[in-house]
């Protein structure tokens, strides 16, 4: 479903004319099967943000090939970029990244928006995910009347409201206690096992990757196991 | 994302941030409204002085002043116009000079003789208000005016500044006149006089201030009066206004150019109104573009606002960017808030300009005939302003044109907005 394939990318650091080019991802692989939770874990400064973001198609790798869904998204135009993002990835962050002026309901609904979708299919999908994320009673409320799991929730309903065969989450638990922290990550597994649906985990909490079917952890850039089955 | 949604984003912002949109609104409103009453001026000066011009003339009248050869305009020349395409009537007129009294009964006074066709003077636009058109030899047809003149010798041992005598007040209709010539020539001075019965009486001029103390005798009387006054000339050397008179003022234009391209000199009004339309076109084109600097200024606002909006909502856009917002998308939906902007400044704008140059229009005149004390212009119609549709279409087009134009940077701005540096923006 993903395949990563020697992907390196480098950053060039300091004042003009004087940079100095730091190496972020050296010839990273990595195959992902559908269905799949697979986290990337590693310390901060590894690389797996960077990885995250050259998947997304936020940045392009100075060299290797990304192939999701069997297209080659590493030579994209940043148009096309948003459209595949659109129809094929859904997004988690560590701080919710929701919308501050729109309400739980229309947070959601938003990508539904940009795809197009006409109003009335919207209220269906987006009331039957509130419901499956549990935020029937704050659905009207604005993010900032929201705790930080059920700000979370959101973020997952929003991820997953247009039926994307992917999720990448950043660092999804990185903002929350760890009771919150559980009722997440079981929201995480019980998607992945009842809808079938992909997820990329970018995390440095061993908890957190443990949930993962395999787990890859970047040092320096660099890959330094092969993705090590684990058993759930 | 249809029209409706992107609307419903735009309103969403636009009312975070009320009264910076209305800072900027009344910005685009100010700039737009003067750019309207400040070329409205122009318009309304021009209506002005094109009505009072259509109004004391008759609009759609060619004189002829001879030939460019110098010679005399025959009654075969004015047979030929007669025939020229939308030519209704052509009149010569012969004004009489030497009248020493026109007298009625016990009453004296003067008028403006002409000898000139009835006829034609008829198809040319002459009504009455009373009486009819001459069918005998002796039968005149005289001015509204006229009866005013004549006076007793009582009346006019009474006259005085504060009493202006009203004359003769009944129906003229049927009255005998006497006219009394002395020839224009110094060795013979003897008076003669002729006597007309009075058929008709022409209506009132469109103008209170205007008079019309026209006696009209019909120009079989012309050699007779003519070789009278003036023995020395020849009656067909002496002077005959000629004039045509078109079927409507959109013909006028058409019977000049073929009168001048035939050799005649002549004026009309449409002569006149070119120059000044010339004058008005220039003035109004200046009037705009002056104007279009006052909507360049409030323009600044937009940018501004624009500007600040992106900055402030770099967050959003990266989040929109990264859900899989196309980056065209986020610079329709910024180009899209300051075309609002735009167009609801400009129709705040256009509807307070009506205002304006209505209540200048109401106002002004009002204000200037007061301090000036000018008396007898009661009736003359000063319009300030005037706010065609034309004007209306040219100003929004140049304020809703600035709004976008001044959007357009910040709109670009956006979706170069980079998603990783936006996102990790705090809240």
């Amino acid at each position: 479903m993903i395949h990563i394939q020697d992907v390196t990318h480098t950053f060039s650091i300091g004042k003009k004319g004087k940079e100095k080019r730091v190496p972020v991802l050296k010839n990273v692989s990595i195959d992902i099967n559908k269905g799949e939770i697979v986290s990337i874990v590693g310390k901060s400064g590894s690389g797996k943000s960077t990885l995250l973001h050259v998947l997304a198609g936020f940045m392009r790798p100075e060299s290797g090939s990304i192939k999701v869904l069997n297209k080659e998204t590493a030579s994209l135009s940043e148009s096309e970029h948003a459209e595949f993002r659109l129809n094929n990835f859904g997004f988690i962050f560590q701080n919710f990244q929701l919308m501050p002026g729109l309400t739980a309901f229309e947070n959601i609904e938003l990508p539904l928006k940009l795809k197009g979708v006409a109003k009335s299919e919207r209220r269906v999908n987006v009331e039957a995910l509130i419901q499956k994320v549990g935020l029937s009673a704050v659905a009207d409320h604005y993010p900032n009347e929201l705790s930080g799991g059920q700000q979370q929730r959101v973020s997952i309903a929003r991820a997953l409201v247009s039926n994307p065969p992917i999720i990448l989450a950043d660092e999804p638990t990185g903002s929350l206690d760890s009771e919150t922290e559980h009722e997440i990550l079981h929201l995480i597994q019980s998607l992945n096992q009842s809808l079938g649906i992909t997820f990329v985990i970018i995390t440095h909490d061993d908890e957190v990757a443990n949930i993962a079917h395999r787990k890859y952890r970047l040092h320096d850039g660099a890959l330094v196991n092969g993705g090590t089955l684990h058993v759930v | 994302m249809s029209f409706k949604d992107q609307m419903d984003f735009i309103s969403q912002h636009l009312k975070k941030n009320k009264l910076r949109v209305f800072m900027t609104v009344l910005a685009a409103t100010m700039g737009c409204a003067f750019l309207i009453v400040l070329a409205s001026v122009g318009f309304g000066l021009h209506k002005t002085l094109t009505d009072e011009m259509l109004d004391n003339q008759l609009i759609n009248e060619v004189q002829i002043y001879g030939k460019e050869d110098e010679s005399p305009v025959t009654a075969e020349d004015q047979q030929k116009m007669r025939e020229m395409e939308n030519v209704n009537a052509v009149v010569s007129r012969s004004f009489v000079e030497g009248v020493t009294s026109i007298a009625m009964e016990d009453r004296t006074g003067y008028g403006d003789v002409q000898l000139t066709n009835l006829e034609e003077e008829e198809k040319a636009n002459l009504a009455l208000s009373e009486g009819t058109m001459p069918t005998k030899p002796n039968e005149i047809v005289i001015g509204y005016h006229f009866a005013q003149n004549l006076l007793t010798e009582e009346e006019m041992n009474a006259q005085s500044d504060e009493e202006v005598p009203t004359g003769y007040t009944k129906s003229m209709v049927g009255k005998k006149i006497t006219i009394e010539l002395t020839p224009l020539a110094e060795e013979n001075n003897e008076p003669k006089t002729w006597e007309f019965v009075v058929s008709g009486v022409s209506k009132a001029p469109s103008k209170d201030w205007m008079m019309d103390q026209r006696v009209l005798i019909d120009e079989s009387h012309r050699t007779e009066f003519l070789s009278f006054t003036q023995p020395d000339v020849p009656v067909e050397e002496s002077y005959i206004g000629v004039y045509v008179y078109a079927d409507g003022l959109q013909n006028v234009k058409g019977i000049t150019d073929s009168l001048k391209a035939e050799g005649y000199h002549v004026y009309s009004v449409t002569e006149e109104m070119e120059t000044m339309d010339l004058f008005f076109t220039v003035l109004k084109a200046g009037l705009l573009f002056v104007g279009t600097i006052a909507v360049l200024i409030s323009s600044i606002g937009i940018f501004n606002t624009m500007t600040m909006a992106v900055t402030e909502r770099t967050r959003e856009i990266g989040v929109m960017k990264a859900i899989g917002a196309n980056p065209k998308l986020i610079q329709r939906l910024f180009l899209m808030e300051s075309i609002w902007i735009g167009v609801i400044g400009t129709a705040i704008a256009v509807a307070l300009s009506y205002a304006i140059s209505y209540l200048a229009n109401w106002l002004i005149p009002v204000i200037v005939l007061n301090i000036m004390e000018a008396d007898g212009m009661e009736d003359m119609a000063i319009t300030i302003s005037t706010i065609p549709w034309q004007l209306v279409v040219i100003a929004s087009v140049i304020s809703i044109g600035v709004a976008m134009v001044s959007g357009w940077r910040p709109a670009r701005k956006a979706t170069k907005i980079d998603v990783i540096q936006a996102l990790r923006q705090e809240l």
